[in-house]
């Protein structure tokens, strides 16, 4: 392999591992947040820092080699997605942190199982972590077939996402000492929904990347 | 390691270096770039002293190699040449088979052991990546083979006499995009025995194969630094003008 | 008139005068054959002349030819090819070099009856050859060593300094560097130099007058301070003060198509060497 190819394949391995951070932050997100577990809420916090290091580090390798190789076509869609992935999986990093600071302030645990399980917030998570994880399959193998399937979750998410506006509406009716705790979770839920955007973004730039097609904003080519 | 302290360099008047401080490290890539006539080949050849094959040339400044002044009094410059390796920027094979080039430089050393000379033989074609393509026909003729080929065996040629610095003259600039980037893959491979110092027109490839790049011009070091930083973010205008093609 | 109209008069104009210039040469050649073809046999070839050279053979021309042949190409082959590498590859471009290089051009355009001269006095009285193949081969000599000369530094010329500089940046010396690399690749040109001196020599007459040619000397030489005669000259004598002139013209045919014989054939045998040499060495 010739020592351009690897340095491609360096680039590659550093994207996996940020890949992965972002990916377990999430996990530990969400089961911080359904279990309201502030411990394993202030690891996610400590652990950002690492999330921004690798950005650092891939933006910074991603012009180098810009700058060195001189990519061209399926190498320079490569790093140039890349660039675009890792700030991509930096911000979803930024919104598990944000998630976990919901956990630590400790002020809306006690939500009613009943309100979490109402909004769906499992499956929300849950669809979000199969979406950073098949999306991650996708770049791995260079294979696009799943991307309808992942952009679907994203429309599912969104709907969801309608819906507890409503939902929530209702209770915050109902009971107005749980407004606070109802905006903070519709907030949490915002944060939720962007992730699900990210997603599809980074999905769009593996098409870019594998296929050489622009899918953003509706745009089919 | 290699130190250039305060060369200037003259072709009868025409000034050629002018003050250049430069130091290389040991079992590293470095590239010189700049427009032509800017010296960087000029400077290339001092450190195996070939501008003494010119007329009417002067040095000043002292340049070390491993800390020796290779322009003192006490140096043998065919010492220095085979401790010192070039390539040139045509291929240029002797007369000779692919084997008997090889072998040149120590026949010419004095290297009289038969066993030896053929063992170092295909220890430097396989260096130089060409042992597959040739070992069948080590008799034949070296102008048998294709341009890249006949680079790559000069390169054997002069790793056959086991320098610590290779200088390579523009080694690629006349061969076609499949051989320049099996040059360029090799010179990649051979840094972590040798110290290469290239000379280069070509700025990608510079890029591509360096550790360290040293801009000339006029006669002038402009900037010398890590080859990232230099295509990245140069400190002076007149290199990012050069490299960007703005030049002039 | 068009282009096409005079390009093509101009092309059948040259080629015209081209294959006059081929068939003048072959019309020489072939009245040289058919009159000399008829006296030339076995016989011919080796007994010495008879009877006032109207009869016989031309063996002791063709043997002193010979030697002079091998005289002057040992005594001025060596020194032109050495004067030469040192003139192209050591001696740089300074005013020695550019004296040295008129003064051989020079040499090269002197007579060569002026050679004889020259060569009667030095070799001849004051080195006390005597008339003799020695002082000859001498005189021969100086009269080709500028040729070999020239073509030699024109030989190594040709070669590019690619390969001197590859070899010194191996280590090797200059002597190591012209031994073993430049030599070889300029070997085939300089068997041409060989070539033209080779035929220069053997049909010189001028030089030989005065310094070894015997007018008639029916016996082989023994040593290099002997006499011996010489085809050319031989040729002279027998066309225009022989005993009968009538009597020796076909003998004189017959020296001349020896003669061209023995060129021609040197020269095939030197293009065979050439040709030899080139193959291995062959430049891209």
């Amino acid at each position: 392999m010739k020592h351009t190819e690897k340095e491609l394949q360096e680039l590659k391995e550093e994207i996996n591992q940020m890949w992965k951070l972002v990916l377990s932050q999430l996990e530990k997100a969400k089961q911080s947040f359904l279990s309201s577990d502030i411990e394993l809420a202030m690891e996610i916090a400590s652990r950002e820092k690492r999330v921004d290091a690798f950005e650092l580090k891939i933006d910074s390798d991603c012009e180098n080699y810009i700058a060195l190789y001189s990519p061209v076509a399926i190498d320079l869609r490569l790093v140039l997605s890349l660039i675009k992935i890792s700030s991509t999986l930096e911000r979803i990093g930024d919104f598990a942190e944000g998630i976990a600071r919901h956990v630590i302030d400790d002020d809306c645990n006690k939500i009613s199982s009943q309100v979490i399980e109402e909004l769906q917030l499992e499956n929300i998570f849950d669809s979000l972590i199969s979406m950073l994880s098949d999306s991650f399959v996708a770049l791995e193998s260079e294979n696009t077939k799943v991307v309808g399937k992942i952009l679907a979750k994203d429309d599912e998410i969104d709907t969801l996402y309608h819906n507890s506006l409503d939902i929530l509406t209702n209770y915050m009716q109902s009971e107005p000492s749980f407004i606070r705790c109802g905006l903070k979770l519709m907030l949490l839920i915002r944060k939720l929904e962007r992730i699900g955007d990210h997603c599809s973004n980074i999905v769009e730039e593996i098409v870019f990347y594998v296929d050489a097609k622009v899918l953003k904003h509706g745009i089919k080519k | 390691m290699i130190q250039a302290k305060d060369i200037n360099f003259y072709y009868g008047d025409f000034h050629a270096l002018k003050s250049i401080d430069m130091e290389i490290e040991t079992n590293t890539v470095t590239a010189f770039i700049g427009p032509s006539g800017c010296g960087k080949s000029t400077f290339l050849r001092l450190f195996n002293r070939m501008n003494e094959l010119i007329d009417n040339t002067r040095l000043t400044g002292e340049c070390l190699i491993d800390g020796q002044n290779i322009y003192h009094k006490s140096v043998q410059v065919d010492e220095l040449r085979k401790k010192v390796g070039m390539v040139f920027q045509k291929p240029n094979p002797f007369p000779k088979s692919i084997f008997e080039n090889v072998a040149y430089g120590l026949r010419v050393n004095d290297i009289r052991d038969k066993s030896y000379i053929t063992q170092r033989v295909e220890e430097s074609l396989k260096a130089a990546a060409l042992w597959d393509e040739v070992k069948d026909k080590l008799k034949k003729s070296a102008f048998e083979l294709s341009g890249g080929q006949q680079q790559r065996l000069c390169i054997a040629r002069a790793l056959a006499i086991s320098p610590s610095v290779l200088l390579m003259d523009e080694p690629a600039s006349a061969l076609d995009p499949i051989s320049t980037s099996k040059i360029e893959e090799l010179i990649h491979s051979l840094k972590k025995d040798y110290t290469i110092v290239i000379v280069t027109h070509n700025m990608q490839q510079a890029a591509r194969v360096s550790d360290k790049t040293g801009f000339f011009m006029l006669g002038e070091l402009i900037e010398y630094d890590d080859t990232k930083k230099i295509f990245l973010k140069p400190e002076k205008e007149q290199t990012q003008n050069y490299i960007t093609g703005r030049f002039g | 008139m068009n282009k096409r109209l005079k390009q093509k008069i101009a092309f059948a104009v040259f080629r015209i005068l081209g294959l006059m210039v081929v068939g003048i040469l072959f019309w020489i050649l072939g009245f040289i054959l058919y009159n000399g073809i008829g006296v030339v046999n076995w016989e011919f070839l080796i007994t010495a002349p008879k009877e006032g050279m109207t009869a016989g053979g031309i063996l002791p021309a063709i043997v002193g030819t010979l030697c002079l042949i091998a005289g002057s190409v040992i005594f001025a082959f060596p020194i032109g090819v050495m004067s030469a590498i040192y003139m192209n590859e050591y001696a740089g471009n300074g005013w020695i070099v550019r004296f040295i290089r008129i003064m051989t051009n020079n040499l090269g355009s002197i007579p060569s009856i002026v050679f004889g001269l020259f060569g009667m006095a030095l070799f001849v009285n004051t080195l006390k050859f005597g008339d003799s193949i020695l002082a000859g081969s001498c005189t021969l000599g100086l009269l080709v060593l500028p040729l070999i000369i020239r073509t030699t530094e024109e030989a190594l010329k040709a070669i590019p300094d690619s390969f001197r500089t590859g070899s010194l940046a191996l280590g090797a010396s200059k002597l190591q560097t012209i031994r073993r690399v430049i030599l070889p690749i300029a070997f085939p040109n300089i068997i041409t130099g060989l070539i033209l001196s080779i035929g220069r020599v053997s049909g010189e007459t001028a030089p030989i007058l005065f310094t070894v040619a015997a007018y008639f000397l029916p016996k082989l030489p023994n040593s290099i301070f002997d006499q011996v005669m010489a085809l050319p000259y031989h040729l002279y004598v027998i066309a225009t003060s022989g005993t009968d002139i009538e009597a020796s013209r076909p003998i004189a045919y017959g020296t001349a198509l020896v003669l061209i014989a023995i060129v021609l054939l040197m020269n095939l045998l030197a293009t065979i060497l050439r040709r030899y040499f080139g193959r291995k060495v062959k430049i891209n």
